[in-house]
C-alpha cells in the first residue's frame, strides 16, 4: 500500500471494491495467489512430465514383454524365417523383410510424385486453385487406414490382379534378373500391392511438407534465378531444391516413419504369409500386420512375447527414423528464423 | 534520335551534349497495377545507353516497381500487370509475345539483399553462362575469371572458388551477384538498392564498380540515398506517388531542379 | 538457340509431369471416396443405426459398435485433453526455453507419429495383462495416449502464437500468472485449441490397431467398460475379412460412416481456424 495511505487500484480490486483498511489481508491474498500460481505451475509441469513417462512406459513395457522371446532365441530372432506356433520357433526375418520392402516400394513411388505435386502447387498452379487442391491433399491424408484396407482388398487388389500383375509377369518374364521380382501367380494381394497402397497413403504427407518447405524459400532468391533467365524448372532444380534440401529429406523421413508403422491398410492386402520371397507378387507380412492378425490368438507366453518383440523392433526403427526427421526439420526451421 | 523530341514532364539537359546520347530504353505512358490499385501513372522517360540513370524518391513512390518492369519480373505475380510501351532497341518488351527468358538474358538484375545461389562460387557464375552457351571447361574458367575480375572480386576468391557462395561476407556476396549478372553479357543492368544492406566500405567498392561498368552497360539504379545518386549517376528521375516528377541530368537536378517538389526532396524536406 | 530450345523443352516436360502427378494424386482421392460412397451408401439405412450387429446370414446394423466407439472416444478425449492441454500450457507459458520443455517437445513429436499398434501393445502390457481381461477402459486409455500428443502440439502452437505484449499488459496490472493464462492466453488461443481437440477426435475415430487387443470386440450390447467393448473400426476389420456378403456390406457402410465423420470434423476444425487467419 502506498506510504501516504491512499488505496491503490490493486488494493481496491483485491478487497472487492470496499475500501477496507487491512494491509494484512492484502498480504494474505497475495500469498494465496502465489500459492495458486505455484500449484498451477507444478500441475502443468507434471502433465509435461507425464508425456515423458508415457514414452518411457512404452519402451519399458515393450522391453519387458519381449524379454522371454529374446532370451529364448537370442540374436537368431532377427534372421530366422520360420514362424511356427506349434513348435514355438519364431523368427522375425519375414516381418522385418516385409516391412522394409513395402516401405521402400511406397517411398520409391510417393517421393517423386509428391515432389512433383509440390512443384505444381508452388510454381504452376493458379492462385485460386491452390487452396482447394491443398485441402484435397489433406483429405487424402485424413482418410483412416482401415478405409484404405478394405478399398485395397475389394477394389485395388482384384484390379491389379487382372491388369498390372499379369503385365509385369509378361513384361519381365524373360529379363534375366528382374524376372525373379515378378514371378508367381497374380494373386492380387501381396507385397507389391501393399507397397502401392502405402504409396498412396504416404503421398499426401510428403506433398504437404515439401510444399511448406518450398514456400519458405525466400522469393528474392527465386527472382534472382529468374533474373538470369532461368526457366521455372531450372529455378526449382538448381535453386529451390538445393536450398530446401534438408527440409525435403525431413519430410521424406516423416513419410517413411508413417509407412513403416502402418497397420490396417497393409494387413488387408499383404497376404499374411511368413515367408521371404524374391518375388514382389508373392504374399508376405509386415511387423504390424503380424501383430494385428495374430496377437489375440496367440497362446503361450513365448508366442505373445515374440509378437511384442516384433513391436519393439518396429518401435526402435520408427524412433530412429522420426528422430532423424525432426532433427532435419528443426534445422530448416532455424534457418527460416534467421 | 533527338532527345528534345521526347515529350516529358520536365526534362533538362545542360551539361551533356545531345550527340552522344542514344536511347536504349524508351518508356512511354507506362501504367502499372497491383490488382486494382495503380502504382505507376502514365510514365514517360528515356534511359540512355552506357549511362547510369538513377531513380530516386521517397518510400512507396514506385521506383522499384518501375525497375522491375524493365525485366518483366512482375510476370511472376498474377495480380500485377503493366500497360503502355517500353521499347528496348525499338522492341516493346511489354508484349506478351516476347520471350521473357531471353529478355532477362539481356537485362540483368542485382537485388537489395545479396542472393548467392546455393552453389559454389564458381558454379554461381558458371551456372548463368551455361544457360546460354556451351563451351569447354577451360573456356568456362576464363569466362568465370573475367566476370569475377569485372566485379573486383577475383583477387579475394580466386583460391576458394569451390567454397559455397554463402561463405562470403555481405559485400562480397553482392559483388558475386554483380559478377553473376555480367557473366551472361547483358546489355542493361538493373540495380535495386544494391548497397542498402552493406557497410560503407563495401558500398564504396560497389559504387566504384558501377563507374567502371558504365562503359559497357546501360545501368539503372534505384537508390534511397540521394548522395549516392549524385555520386554515381549521369541522369536522375525523381518520382513521387507513382508519377515522374522530374527527369534530367544529375548535375542539373541536384543544383537547379525545376520542380519545387524535387527541390524539397533533395534538401530533405520530406521523404 | 538450340541450347535454349532444349531448355524450353525440358521445362515443358517437367511442368507437364508435375501437372500429371497432381492429377494422379487427386485421382486416387476421387477413386477411393467414390467407391466408398457407392458401396457404403447402398447399405445405409435406419437399421444401421438402430440394430445391433447380426450373426452372419441375418440382417442387422451397427448400433453397438457405434455406441462403443462413441463411449471410448468420449472417454479418451476426457482423459487425454486435460493432460495434453496442461502439458502444452507448461511448454508455452512456463518453460519456453527450459530444458524440460525442449525434451518433451521432441518426445511428443515421436509419440505423435509412433505406430499406433505399438501403443496398443503398451496398454495391453500395463492394463489388459494385469487385469486379466480386455476392457473398454483399456481401449479408452489407448486412444487417450494417441489424443495427448495431438493436443499437446496444438495447444503449445496456439499458445505460442499469443503475442507476449498481451501477457505483459495483464501482468503489469498485477494479475497472477494463473489468471493471465486462463483468462488471456486461453481466450486468445481458444479457437486453435478447440481445433486441436477436433483434430484429435478425427484421428482416433479411425484408429483400429490400438483397439485390437485392448477393447477387443463384442458381438452384443455392452455398456460395461470393464469388459470387451465393440467399436466401429474393429467391427469393420472383422466383417470385411469375413466371407459373408452381408457382413461385408455392413463393413462398407461402417467405413462410410467413419470417413464421413472424420472429414466432417476436419472441415469444422478448418472452418474454426479460418477466422483467426483473416484477422
Amino acid at each position: 500500500m502506498p506510504p501516504d495511505g491512499r488505496k491503490s487500484v490493486a488494493d481496491i480490486t483485491l478487497q472487492g471494491g470496499l475500501a477496507v483498511d487491512a494491509p494484512a489481508s492484502r498480504a494474505k491474498l497475495l500469498a494465496r495467489m502465489r500459492l495458486g500460481d505455484m500449484a498451477f505451475r507444478h500441475v502443468t509441469r507434471a502433465a509435461a512430465v507425464a508425456v515423458l513417462i508415457i514414452l518411457g512406459g512404452v519402451i519399458l513395457s515393450l522391453i519387458s514383454g519381449s524379454l522371454p522371446a529374446l532370451r529364448a532365441f537370442g540374436l537368431n530372432f532377427f534372421v530366422q524365417q520360420s514362424w511356427n506356433p506349434v513348435t514355438e520357433r519364431f523368427g522375425a526375418l519375414a516381418p522385418i523383410y516385409g516391412t522394409v520392402v513395402t516401405s521402400f516400394i511406397a517411398m520409391l513411388i510417393a517421393v517423386p510424385i509428391g515432389l512433383l505435386i509440390a512443384v505444381f502447387l508452388t510454381e504452376l498452379c493458379p492462385l485460386w486453385l491452390r487452396r482447394p487442391i491443398g485441402i484435397a491433399i489433406e483429405l487424402l491424408a485424413g482418410i483412416p487406414s482401415i478405409i484404405y484396407g478394405i478399398w485395397g482388398l475389394f477394389i485395388f487388389a482384384p484390379f491389379l490382379q487382372t491388369t498390372l500383375q499379369p503385365f509385369l509377369i509378361a513384361a519381365f518374364g524373360n529379363v534375366p534378373v528382374l524376372s525373379s521380382l515378378f514371378e508367381g501367380p497374380p494373386y492380387g494381394i501381396g507385397v507389391l500391392t501393399a507397397g502401392l497402397i502405402l504409396a498412396i497413403m504416404v503421398l499426401p504427407f510428403i506433398t504437404s511438407i515439401t510444399r511448406d518447405v518450398f514456400e519458405a524459400v525466400p522469393p528474392v532468391l527465386k527472382e534472382a534465378a529468374y533474373g538470369v533467365g532461368c526457366t521455372t524448372w531450372e529455378v526449382v532444380r538448381y535453386v529451390v531444391l538445393p536450398y530446401a534440401r534438408v527440409g525435403v529429406i525431413g519430410g521424406i523421413m516423416l513419410g517413411l516413419g508413417r509407412a513403416l508403422g502402418e497397420t490396417m491398410a497393409v494387413t488387408f492386402v499383404i497376404g499374411n504369409a511368413h515367408r521371404v520371397s524374391t518375388s514382389l507378387l508373392a504374399p508376405g507380412t509386415t511387423i504390424s500386420a503380424t501383430i494385428a492378425n495374430e496377437f489375440t490368438e496367440a497362446i503361450g507366453d513365448l508366442y505373445t512375447s515374440s509378437l511384442i518383440a516384433l513391436g519393439l523392433i518396429l518401435f526402435i526403427i520408427t524412433f530412429i527414423v522420426l528422430t532423424a526427421a525432426r532433427i532435419m526439420l528443426a534445422q530448416i526451421e532455424r534457418r527460416a528464423g534467421n | 534520335m533527338n532527345v528534345a523530341s521526347i515529350p516529358a514532364p520536365v526534362v533538362t539537359h545542360s551539361a551533356v551534349s545531345a550527340a552522344d546520347l542514344v536511347e536504349k530504353i524508351s518508356i512511354r505512358h507506362l501504367n502499372f497495377y497491383y490488382g486494382d490499385s495503380r502504382a505507376l501513372k502514365d510514365l514517360t522517360l528515356p534511359l540512355y545507353a552506357n549511362k547510369v540513370t538513377a531513380f530516386i524518391g521517397p518510400s512507396g513512390c514506385g521506383k522499384s516497381t518501375l525497375l522491375r518492369v524493365l525485366n518483366r519480373m512482375y510476370d511472376l505475380y498474377p495480380n500485377q500487370r503493366a500497360d503502355g510501351e517500353v521499347r528496348m532497341d525499338g522492341e516493346n518488351i511489354l508484349s506478351p509475345a516476347l520471350d521473357v527468358n531471353l529478355l532477362r538474358a539481356r537485362v540483368g538484375m542485382v537485388f537489395q539483399k545479396p542472393t548467392p545461389f546455393p552453389m559454389t562460387i564458381y558454379e554461381n557464375i558458371a551456372f548463368g553462362i551455361r544457360l546460354y552457351e556451351q563451351m569447354p571447361r577451360a573456356e568456362l574458367d576464363v569466362r568465370v575469371e573475367q566476370s569475377l575480375r569485372r566485379a573486383a572480386l577475383w583477387e579475394e576468391v580466386k583460391d576458394k572458388l569451390g567454397a559455397s557462395g554463402l561463405s562470403l561476407s555481405g559485400g562480397q556476396q553482392q559483388r558475386l551477384c554483380i559478377a553473376r549478372t555480367v557473366a551472361v553479357r547483358p546489355e542493361v543492368i538493373l540495380l535495386d538498392e544494391p548497397c542498402s544492406a552493406l557497410d560503407p566500405i563495401s558500398t564504396a567498392k560497389i559504387e566504384e564498380l558501377i563507374d567502371e561498368l558504365r562503359a559497357d552497360y546501360t545501368i539503372i539504379i534505384v537508390t534511397h540515398n540521394m548522395q549516392q545518386a549524385a555520386r554515381v549517376s549521369d541522369f536522375t528521375a525523381f518520382m513521387y506517388l507513382g508519377e515522374l516528377v522530374e527527369f534530367g541530368s544529375t548535375r542539373q537536378m541536384f543544383t537547379t531542379p525545376s520542380d519545387p517538389r524535387t527541390q524539397d526532396y533533395i534538401t530533405g524536406r520530406f521523404g | 538457340m538450340a541450347l535454349y530450345n532444349k531448355r524450353r523443352r525440358r521445362n515443358a516436360l517437367a511442368m507437364g509431369l508435375s501437372l500429371a502427378a497432381t492429377a494422379f494424386g487427386l485421382g486416387w482421392l476421387v477413386l477411393i471416396l467414390g467407391v466408398l460412397v457407392w458401396k457404403g451408401f447402398s447399405g445405409l439405412s435406419l437399421e444401421v443405426f438402430t440394430e445391433m450387429t447380426p450373426p452372419p446370414g441375418s440382417a442387422g446394423g451397427l448400433l453397438n459398435p457405434i455406441i462403443g466407439s462413441l463411449v471410448m472416444t468420449t472417454l479418451a478425449v476426457v482423459i487425454g485433453t486435460p493432460i495434453g492441454m496442461l502439458a502444452g500450457t507448461y511448454m508455452a507459458e512456463y518453460g519456453r526455453h527450459d530444458r524440460l520443455a525442449h525434451v518433451v517437445r521432441f518426445i511428443n513429436d515421436i509419440l505423435l507419429s509412433a505406430p499406433s499398434i505399438v501403443i496398443g501393445l503398451f496398454i495391453y502390457e500395463i492394463m489388459v495383462a494385469p487385469m486379466g481381461h480386455f476392457s473398454g477402459w483399456a481401449g479408452a486409455v489407448a486412444l487417450a495416449v494417441i489424443v495427448i500428443p495431438v493436443v499437446v502440439r496444438t495447444t503449445e502452437d496456439m499458445l505460442i502464437l499469443v503475442p507476449n505484449s498481451l501477457r505483459e499488459a495483464a501482468i503489469a496490472l498485477g494479475m497472477p500468472r494463473v489468471t493471465v493464462i486462463a483468462h488471456i492466453s486461453y481466450r486468445a488461443a481458444r479457437a486453435g485449441m478447440v481445433t486441436g481437440v477436433l483434430l484429435a477426435i478425427a484421428r482416433i475415430s479411425g484408429e483400429t490397431a490400438p483397439l485390437l487387443f485392448t477393447a477387443l470386440n463384442n458381438q452384443f450390447w455392452s455398456m460395461n467398460l470393464n469388459a470387451p467393448m465393440p467399436s466401429l473400426p474393429v467391427v469393420i476389420f472383422q466383417f470385411a475379412l469375413s466371407p459373408y456378403k452381408d457382413w461385408q456390406s455392413l463393413a462398407w457402410t461402417g467405413a462410410l460412416i467413419i470417413t464421413f465423420t472424420v472429414l466432417a470434423l476436419s472441415i469444422i476444425a478448418r472452418v474454426l481456424a479460418a477466422p483467426r487467419k483473416s484477422s
